[in-house]
């Protein structure tokens, strides 16, 4: 493989005009975004739902306030989560799990561009638009809900700022993550079962299900290192005001960490895989 | 009866045919963490805040489970209209099967069957046990006989929901991911119990599609939490009312399919 300055700035430049591409393409589909939220905005308000009978009605009411998430932050943390899921890596990318099953990833070697960040970028693209309208729709019903039910304004401004950058490295960490399960998959044999479960796994830990400091107490600091923390929990953290902005250097620096150890694996993995592929069809 | 030969032959087909992936096993045991992990948030909640009121972890468990069951079973044998939309309105495929002078009903429910599937099924009926052990109930005949035609009504109102979804996608082709409102979703309501769900929500899933007819009623009669078994029996006939509601849509649905795809 060519390395370079003169390999990378065209490949940079190609990536970013595939990303461009990619994404004015997928802001077409409105209407799959405005179906999509309607199914966002029912799970969110069962979640809430469910959070508020045990903050009012169970025998202990005050554990959630011992864990330190009161119930107003609880809603917020709900209706982000829902936005910030969007961005997990749930599958591979149709596309390019396409061209490995059918053979097409010959083709896609002869381009003269790195594959891992010709697919970085695609898979980018396709993650960032389902956000922009099924995460959009979503968020401003959210503003909009009466008081028991609405998305609240941010601890602090300066916690907002720091959840932005944070926001930004999570979705550096969803990509990197979801282009080293696709460096896994480019070895055809596996199937789609074990990426499946990767990627599951990481679903789980990101808190989408639960936020992380309603987990048992025993696993707390464990969870908050694990790289998947970095996915929604981390950046919602410091929306709500659970995490102080002064912690955003060591969350973020986690984060960024993580994606950058996700991608340097990934890379390595796939350009080993690439030496030995075998090319599927015919 | 010919053509209940012909489905379990297509079944037995799509069986085999999914056997030849020698990655099955594992899909399996994917299927299998998704319906343990799905719980996951809720049963935290339990070990955290305890139980709400009378309403205890196995109790809201329970009701969850008889919802998954039933949901699990249309799921894996009745595939193919949940794929309906999707594989065959689009593609023009369903012009073929509609030259064929067979049940077109048949021909769809088997045209697609995937074994890991069954693992939702298998995780409900273990969850199912769990629960009525830890609550004692009595394993009678009447208990047995409930819990058998609740789970039964159940696959009937879910098989009802994917027939429904392939009648109104012949008028829309696109945009029918609301209808998981009334899949996946559906059985997150279980989460909250009864007495403080919202009463849309409540009757939206009592009246219209009878989920909660199926899974909280049967339950709380066989466990004795004051509902009648009178009610805990009327799984079965809300189930198959339902289903043919459904198939009145998926009539007139066919009358105005016009040929998508080339």
């Amino acid at each position: 493989m060519k390395t370079g300055k003169a390999f990378y700035m065209p490949t940079l430049k190609a990536c970013l005009s595939i990303f461009r591409i990619k994404t004015a393409q997928g802001l077409q589909y409105r209407m799959a975004g405005l179906a999509g939220a309607s199914t966002s905005i029912f799970w969110v308000l069962i979640e809430i739902t469910v959070y508020t009978i045990f903050y009012t009605y169970s025998n202990n009411k005050e554990a959630g306030q011992i864990a330190g998430l009161s119930l107003r932050q609880l809603v917020s943390y709900a209706w982000l989560a829902q936005l910030f899921f969007l961005m997990q890596p749930m599958r591979i990318d149709s596309e390019i799990l396409g061209k490995i099953t059918s053979g097409d990833v010959a083709i896609e070697m002869c381009r003269p561009i790195d594959l891992y960040f010709h697919w970085f970028s695609k898979t980018a693209a396709t993650k960032l638009t389902p956000l922009f309208w099924r995460g959009s729709i979503t968020f401003l019903v959210g503003i909009i809900m009466p008081a028991a039910y609405r998305l609240s304004l941010p601890a602090s401004f300066s916690g907002f700022i720091c959840m932005l950058i944070s926001f930004a490295s999570a979705f550096l960490l969803c990509t990197a993550f979801g282009m080293l399960v696709c460096a896994l998959r480019l070895n055809i044999k596996w199937g789609d079962g074990p990426t499946h479960i990767i990627m599951l796994m990481g679903g789980i830990l990101s808190g989408a299900y639960l936020p992380l400091q309603l987990w048992p107490e025993f696993m707390q600091s464990f969870l908050l290192v694990q790289p998947f923390a970095g996915y929604l929990d981390i950046p919602l953290r410091l929306y709500v005001g659970t995490m102080l902005p002064a912690d955003a250097y060591w969350a973020i620096g986690l984060q960024i960490t993580w994606a950058m150890i996700f991608i340097f694996t990934g890379r390595s993995l796939m350009s080993v895989r690439l030496k030995s592929i075998i090319v599927q069809g015919g | 009866m010919k053509e209940l030969k012909l489905y379990f032959k297509y079944i037995r087909m799509n069986f085999l045919a999914g056997l030849q992936y020698k990655g099955w096993p594992i899909m399996v045991l994917h299927v299998m963490i998704v319906v343990i992990s799905d719980p996951i948030g809720l049963i935290f909640l339990f070990f955290r805040f305890g139980s709400i009121g009378e309403w205890s972890m196995e109790r809201i468990i329970l009701i969850y489970a008889m919802a998954v069951t039933s949901f699990g079973l249309a799921e894996t044998f009745c595939r193919g209209f949940d794929y309906f939309p999707w594989r065959m309105i689009r593609s023009g495929d369903f012009d073929r099967v509609l030259l064929r002078p067979c049940s077109l009903f048949i021909q769809i429910a088997g045209s697609y069957f995937h074994i890991h599937r069954i693992s939702r099924v298998f995780g409900g009926i273990c969850a199912i046990t769990w629960c009525l052990l830890r609550q004692g109930v009595q394993p009678t005949l009447l208990n047995a006989l409930t819990l058998i035609l609740a789970v039964t009504g159940g696959y009937f109102a879910y098989t009802g929901v994917f027939i429904m979804t392939s009648g109104i996608a012949f008028f829309t082709i696109q945009g029918l991911d609301w209808i998981y409102i009334f899949t996946n979703a559906s059985y997150q309501v279980t989460r909250c119990p009864i007495d403080f769900m919202p009463k849309v929500l409540r009757y939206l899933f009592t009246f219209f599609m009878p989920m909660l007819v199926v899974s909280y009623y049967p339950a709380s009669a066989v466990c004795g939490w004051g509902e009648s078994y009178l009610k805990g029996l009327l799984a079965m006939p809300a189930g198959l009312l339902f289903l043919m509601l459904s198939m009145f849509i998926w009539r007139i649905g066919v009358r105005h399919y016009k040929s998508t795809g080339s």
